[in-house]
This record gives C-alpha cells, structure tokens and sequence, in this order.
C-alpha cells in the first residue's frame, strides 16, 4: 500500500531539550492510526511540525510531495487539523458562513461553494443547523461544524489532535462513527491523538509514542497484546483489549476481540 | 459538614428575553465525608450546582444550606469568604489560570491576599504539599513547564492550602492520560480517607468515577432523575442511554451478556472477578 507520510531523521528541539532524535515513521494511505503515550511525550508537537506550525530538520512528505519552505501552503491543504477547542477557530456568525469561509479564501465561485457546503453537510447531517451561531452549538455540534470547514477543502489526511476530549458520550460515539464513514467510504487518512485509549478500536493502527520515540506501531490487535510495556509506561489497556487478554489466558478465547457482541457471541456459542 | 439543597431553582439571564432555566426545585444532600459525583449530559446545569455550593452563583429560587451559611435569593451572606475557605472548588482546566512565576508564588498566592502571616503561609503550602505527594523542590518551579498531572497537582494544592472541608472538582480527567488519571484516583481517596474531606466530582468519565465514587447523582431535565450508591446508579443502563449518559465499560459488557443471552452476571468492579464469574458460565 501506497505511504501518505513519510517522515524520516527527524530532529526537533524545545528551549534546548531535544524532543526527537533521528525520529521516523510511515503511515499508509487510508489507514486510520492511533497515536496515544502519556502526556507531555511529544504527540501534539509531531503534529505541529507536520504541518509546518514548528520548525524541525529533517524529511517530510505529504502524499509524495517532499516538504519545503516554499510548499508549506500546498502541503496544508491535503491536511485538516480538528483541535480540542473547535471555538478557537470560529470567525463566522452562521455555520454556512463558517464552512463557507476556508473556500472564500480560495476564491472559489458562490455557486460552487454552495453545492460544497450542502454536500459535505448532508454527509455529515447537519443540514438543520446552517442558519445557527456557531458558538451557541453542543459540543459534539461545534466539531460537526468544524469537521465540516476541513472537510469542504477535501483534505487527504485528518488529523484529530485530542478533538473529542470535551464532547458528550452520545455525541463522540456519532463523531466517531463520521470520521468511520469518511475513512472507509473516501479513504481519507486518518491521524488522532488522544488520551482516550478506547477511541483506538475505531481504528486499524496504534502508535504509542513516549519520550519522542515510537515505543509500539502496528495494528490495534498487536500492540495491545503488549501488556507489560503498558504497564511500565502506566498507561492501561482499552477494556475490550484488557478483557480479552484475560480470556485468552484462560483459553475461553482465542484471539483480541473489540466488539461487544461479537465476544458475548463467542464466550456463549 | 452538612451541604443541602432545598427546592433549588436557577434560571440563567432571568427577567430578559434571554433567560432559560436550567435547575427546576432540585433537592440534594451531599453525603459528608464521602465521595459525591454529579453526572449528566453538558448544558444539564452540572456545573451551575457546583458553584452554587460556594455562593459563586446564587439560587434564583429555593435555598442551599452549607454548614452554618444559608445561601438564598436576595439575601447578603455575611462572612462569605470563611464559606469559600471551606468549600474549594478547583475548576475544569485549573491549570489555565496559572499566572506566577514559581509553584511556591502560585500556591501563596491566596494567603497573601488574605494577608496570613509568613510562617502560617510556609506552614500550610508544606502540609499540603505533602498532602498531593509533590516535594518541595518542586516550589521552584514554573508551573507552565510542569507535566498535565504535576500541573493539575499544584491547582489543588493551591486550594488544600486553605484546609478546606469541601473539595468540588469540576471535570478533573479531562486532558489527563491514564497514569495521570490513577494518580488523581489515589489523591481524591485519601482526601476523603486521611484528611476526612467531603468530596464532589463533576465528570462524564463514568469508568474513572466507577473506580472511586460512593454516591451518584445523575442531572437531567433540570432535575435529578436517579440516586444511590455507585451500583444502583450504573446498574440502570438503558435508563441512563435515554438521558445520553454512558455506563462504565465493565457494566455495559455485563448488560451485553444479560440482553444477549439472558444471563445475569454479579457486579463487578474489576475484570479479573468478571473473569471468574465468566468462566463459571461458559465452562
């Protein structure tokens, strides 16, 4: 499968202290990767330097397209950021103005920006909430809303940097399922970092990074059989992954199983 | 100390054309020297009754008694700050507010505003220090540069710092990883259990209040819709999805196996008994 990212030697320095070292990583297009490690271990800053908002030696490429100081532009727009707090990044009185706003930019026809904006937001449904303010929306909205700006600028890679942290359980679940749809139907590439560690089994991949060095890649079916590197770290399992590694040890099954029903079914054949 | 609401109503912007109600005649007694958590959906008013226990908001209908205070529409309350010294309450995102230099700067800074001597002042940041397990080479520091866990540390010993009876914490995980997370699990327990404070938690994290709640009250519709100890509260799972509330995971999976199969599994806390109980059933 085709590589989306490549990044290789990557060398980055904070006020002195060296973050990454010779750092490397590969992601595949229309993967959906997982980055977790614990706080402070360089996940928001990689995502920084990807899109140019650091600067860091080293080699990036975006979808073949080797990273310079003259195509940062052209690099940004095959990537949308969804950050924690989507209001930070509201300018608009109404959702269609906000989403609309990106594409004025680009100075795209009225026309045209109106046919996108109905498009992506009937995917996304939120047809019933363009006339709203923005900033009056739940918060499973506003990222809706936010999602919605980014994705009218067809970006080949999203990247989620803790974006569902302060959303409601029934709406992460919604927002969760979007992004499922985004991936397997468009193939976008999907990079979210996060806390949350059962926000993983969405996925197919999970990066654990500590310290500024990768500790764990692979799918999310063998990095959580790692047990004891999560421990040492003191991260904890997803439930589904911490469950079914008690199971297997007991021979009542006998491979990582994510779903709920899926593993009610086989406990109870 | 005894906190009690009386037929509690608030209605945010009252008399303008903007006002909503949020709380509707809300009766609830915290449980004193436990641990007390408020769940609900965001915008169900969660937020609105933690600052109303410290007189931060004040009731537009009802009362809320808080030891000796009445805290009542239209009515000053005199002394209030001895009512804030004993109900601290540390915000959703405490560390944003940090504005000093030094951890030492930002944990006095309190005291001095209310001009406490020197040596209390040196007296009190050590013990609670200790209390949150941060030595003292840490009041040197500048907070910013501290990890999400030490940061969320020094908020809350700026707060002990005032040796509270009350500690409320408004969405304590949110941002935090989960090493981070069990760290604050330890720190809430032995406040409860050294150090005799009345806890309340406000949080959606329903699997990190599963570790360490003892009473829950669940917020919906302006009022409260379900009460009881952690295992009356989580067993109600379908009613609690009505209102848009997760269960914790080890819950939702005991409740997958009973509407699946029919089987009724015990309440466990931990995977390893759910292990036991499982293998019992299938073997």
């Amino acid at each position: 499968m085709e590589n989306i990212l490549v990044i290789k030697d990557l060398n980055f320095k904070y006020h002195n202290k060296p973050i990454f070292n010779n750092f490397n990583l590969t992601i595949k297009k229309g993967t959906w990767v997982t980055v977790i490690g614990p706080n402070g271990g360089g996940k928001s800053t990689l995502i920084k330097i990807i899109v140019g908002l650091l600067p860091a030696e080293g080699y990036i490429a975006v979808d073949n397209i080797l990273k310079n100081k003259d195509n940062i532009k052209e690099i940004r727009k095959k990537i949308g950021v969804i950050f924690e707090n989507p209001e930070n990044t509201f300018v608009a009185e109404t959702v269609m103005d906000e989403i609309a706003f990106a594409l004025e930019n680009l100075e795209m026809n009225k026309e045209e920006i109106k046919q996108k904006i109905m498009e992506v937001s009937e995917y996304l449904n939120i047809t019933d909430i363009l006339e709203k303010n923005p900033f009056q929306l739940s918060g499973g909205q506003k990222q809706l809303v936010a999602l919605a700006s980014v994705l009218v600028l067809e970006p080949k890679i999203l990247i989620l940097d803790e974006a569902i942290n302060r959303v409601d359980y029934l709406d992460r679940e919604n927002i969760l399922k979007v992004l499922q749809k985004l991936n397997k139907e468009k193939g976008i590439t999907i990079i979210n970092i996060t806390h949350d560690i059962e926000e993983a089994l969405y996925g197919d991949d999970v990066i654990l990074i500590d310290n500024g060095k990768i500790i764990l890649n692979g799918s999310k079916e063998l990095v959580f059989k790692e047990e004891k590197i999560f421990n040492k770290i003191g991260l904890d399992l997803p439930f589904m992954a911490e469950l079914s590694l008690n199971l297997m040890y007991y021979d009542l099954v006998d491979r990582m199983i994510f779903d709920m029903d899926e593993m009610v079914d086989t406990l109870w054949k | 100390m005894e906190i009690k609401f009386e037929n509690v109503g608030y209605i945010y912007n009252e008399k303008t054309p903007l006002a909503k109600e949020v709380l509707k005649d809300l009766n609830i007694e915290i449980k004193p020297n436990q641990i007390n958590a408020i769940i609900g959906k965001s915008g169900s008013g969660k937020t609105t009754i933690i600052e109303m226990i410290n007189a931060l908001i004040i009731p537009t209908t009802g009362r809320i008694k808080v030891d000796n205070f009445l805290i009542e529409p239209e009515k000053r309350i005199v002394n209030i700050e001895l009512l804030r010294f004993q109900v601290g309450l540390i915000f959703e995102f405490p560390e944003e507010q940090f504005f000093n230099s030094t951890v030492e700067k930002e944990i006095s800074f309190g005291l001095k505003t209310f001009k406490y001597k020197t040596d209390e002042i040196n007296k009190r940041v050590k013990n609670a220090l200790q209390m949150v397990g941060l030595d003292e080479s840490y009041l040197s520091r500048n907070p910013h540069t501290l990890s999400s866990g030490e940061k969320r540390k020094v908020a809350i010993t700026s707060i002990l710092v005032f040796n509270p009876k009350v500690i409320i914490f408004d969405e304590p995980t949110v941002g935090l990883d989960s090493n981070s997370k069990n760290n604050l699990i330890r720190l809430i327990k032995m406040l409860k259990n050294k150090y005799h404070k009345t806890i309340v938690i406000v949080s959606q994290d329903v699997d990190f209040l599963h570790k360490l709640v003892d009473y829950i009250f669940v917020l919906s519709d302006k009022k409260i819709i379900l009460e009881g100890n952690k295992y009356e509260v989580f067993s109600q799972v379908e009613k609690l999805k009505e209102h848009g509330i997760g269960v914790p995971k080890i819950i939702e999976f005991t409740h997958k196996i009973l509407v699946n199969k029919g089987v009724k599994m015990g309440y466990r806390d931990e995977i390893k008994d759910l292990i036991k109980d499982i293998y019992r059933h299938v073997t």
